[in-house]
């Protein structure tokens, strides 16, 4: 397989914006990625668009093909994606693998969801498709309850307690403020984590990623046929892709504290890069609740299993700590529009290893890990990304 | 799934999908029987504010209209106590 690079990125504000359509945000992040590659629309070979449900919040279907009419791109293979909160990452890869094997030089992956329209009981029905619809959101099992029974099952396997949980979006929010693109900038307290909404015990609102609209875009490009990529520093190598998946629904699990699917991502990735979890200097983990992106990082193997939430509580998962996590907000508070997110977390990633992350400026990164879950973690993407000086 | 399991872990639902509303707030629980069988199911007869345990027996009940089994909290240990 050829070596393939980001050469190009581009994103919406997140956030909640009723006057803008899905087509007006997909023509806003694509046109922003192609002007940052710097290439002529002519050289694009294939559109690859992540999108989880748009068919049932937006009424629109086949956003392959709008968003190839969108980007002025009409005539060249599109296709959607769908891999419920992965889809992004899942568009990503197949964009990828299209160059690695030589198919095309250059392809544009983007994701889009708007989903802040509808009411709170049409998103909850909408995302409980992620898990099973007959035997979960059938039983009454919402996407937040799934969670929620995960981290009351954590917290008695490991002892965790609480306020650590909470430790979590507190310090998302904090990373959110200096992220002009994040939906939220505003500080809350481990008080105010633990007083929210009670949307499903344990787990408050504010545990609770965002409802977001928004869209990001990536263009992609063989190494080999860029000029000088090696002085160039927006040139963003992919050195490591990996794509785990395990059941879709929980009962069928021995271990629920644990993802299957991200520990099979993350060995392919691992692998594929040579590398392993000590060399990844930032990571954007999939924190789509606040025991997720524990979880998530001791999957990922940068914490042991059950000390999750003490290394956030020490600082470590901090802009300035061992292995800075989230450093956008992550999709507790830049936001989580859910079939864009992938590429919303490797726009972060790009922007962190090209040193254009302005306040939130990680020093020295030069390796990348983005990790994106679908559904109750039955589907996981990895990708990790290295700049070339 | 045997009549009799445990509770391996639960959530109380606030925040529901348009057909559980008039339930809120419910009680779920992943199931887990002698066998090692595990299940989601609904679980009857809770009442707000009530203490719920990992580790709790909960009875099967009846089925729902769709087959799927409802379980309902054991007489007798509505506070967890087992």
């Amino acid at each position: 397989m050829r070596s393939v690079s980001v050469i190009g990125i581009g994103e919406t504000k997140m956030g909640s914006f009723p006057e803008k359509s899905i087509r007006s945000m997909i023509r806003e992040a694509g046109s922003k990625a192609i002007e940052d590659a710097g290439i002529d629309k002519s050289q694009i070979g294939a559109v690859y668009m992540g999108n989880f449900n748009s068919s049932y919040w937006c009424g629109q279907s086949h956003i392959g093909a709008l968003a190839a009419e969108e980007l002025e791109l009409t005539g060249k293979p599109h296709q959607r994606a769908e891999a419920a909160c992965a889809s992004a990452g899942l568009a990503f890869r197949q964009g990828m693998l299209a160059v690695a094997c030589g198919l095309y030089d250059v392809v544009i992956v983007g994701g889009v969801e708007k989903m802040t329209h509808v009411s709170t009981e049409a998103v909850t029905y909408g995302l409980a498709g992620a898990a099973d619809y007959e035997y979960e959101a059938g039983i009454g099992a919402t996407f937040p309850s799934i969670f929620a029974m995960i981290a009351n099952r954590y917290m008695y396997e490991y002892g965790t307690t609480r306020d650590q949980i909470a430790a979590v979006p507190v310090q998302s929010h904090e990373n959110a403020l200096l992220n002009p693109d994040a939906q939220m900038h505003k500080s809350i307290t481990i008080e105010k984590v633990k007083a929210g909404f009670p949307v499903a015990y344990p787990l408050t609102v504010y545990d609770c990623s965002l409802i977001s609209d928004g869209s990001a875009f990536a263009v992609l490009a063989a190494t080999e046929t860029l000029k000088d990529a090696g002085k160039n520093k927006k040139v963003i190598e992919i050195i490591g892709s990996g794509h785990g998946g395990d059941s879709l629904g929980i009962a069928k699990r021995e271990n629920i504290t644990s993802f299957a699917a991200t520990k099979l991502a993350a060995n392919e990735a691992y692998k594929m890069a040579g590398l392993t979890a000590s060399d990844v200097d930032i990571a954007e983990v999939h924190d789509c609740f606040s025991i997720t992106q524990i979880i998530n990082t001791e999957d990922l193997g940068f914490f042991k299993k059950g000390k999750g939430s003490q290394a956030v509580i020490e600082g470590q998962t901090a802009i300035a700590g061992k292995i800075p996590v989230n450093t956008s907000g992550g999709l507790k508070a830049k936001g989580h529009p859910v079939g864009a997110t992938g590429i919303s977390q490797i726009f972060e990633i790009v922007m962190q290893l090209r040193e254009e992350a302005g306040e939130r400026q990680v020093k020295n990164a030069e390796i990348g890990l983005a990790h994106n879950l679908g559904g109750t973690a039955a589907t996981c993407l990895i990708h990790i990304l290295k700049r070339r000086q | 799934m045997e009549k009799k399991a445990k509770i391996y872990t639960y959530s109380v639902i606030y925040s529901s999908t348009e057909n559980f509303s008039n339930k809120t707030p419910y009680l779920i629980a992943l199931l887990k029987d002698n066998r090692g069988n595990k299940k989601l199911s609904f679980i009857e007869g809770y009442d707000e504010h009530q203490d719920i345990e990992i580790g709790q027996t909960v009875i099967y009940l009846k089925d729902d209209d769709k087959g799927r089994a409802i379980y309902k909290l054991q007489d007798g240990t509505a506070f967890g106590r087992l």
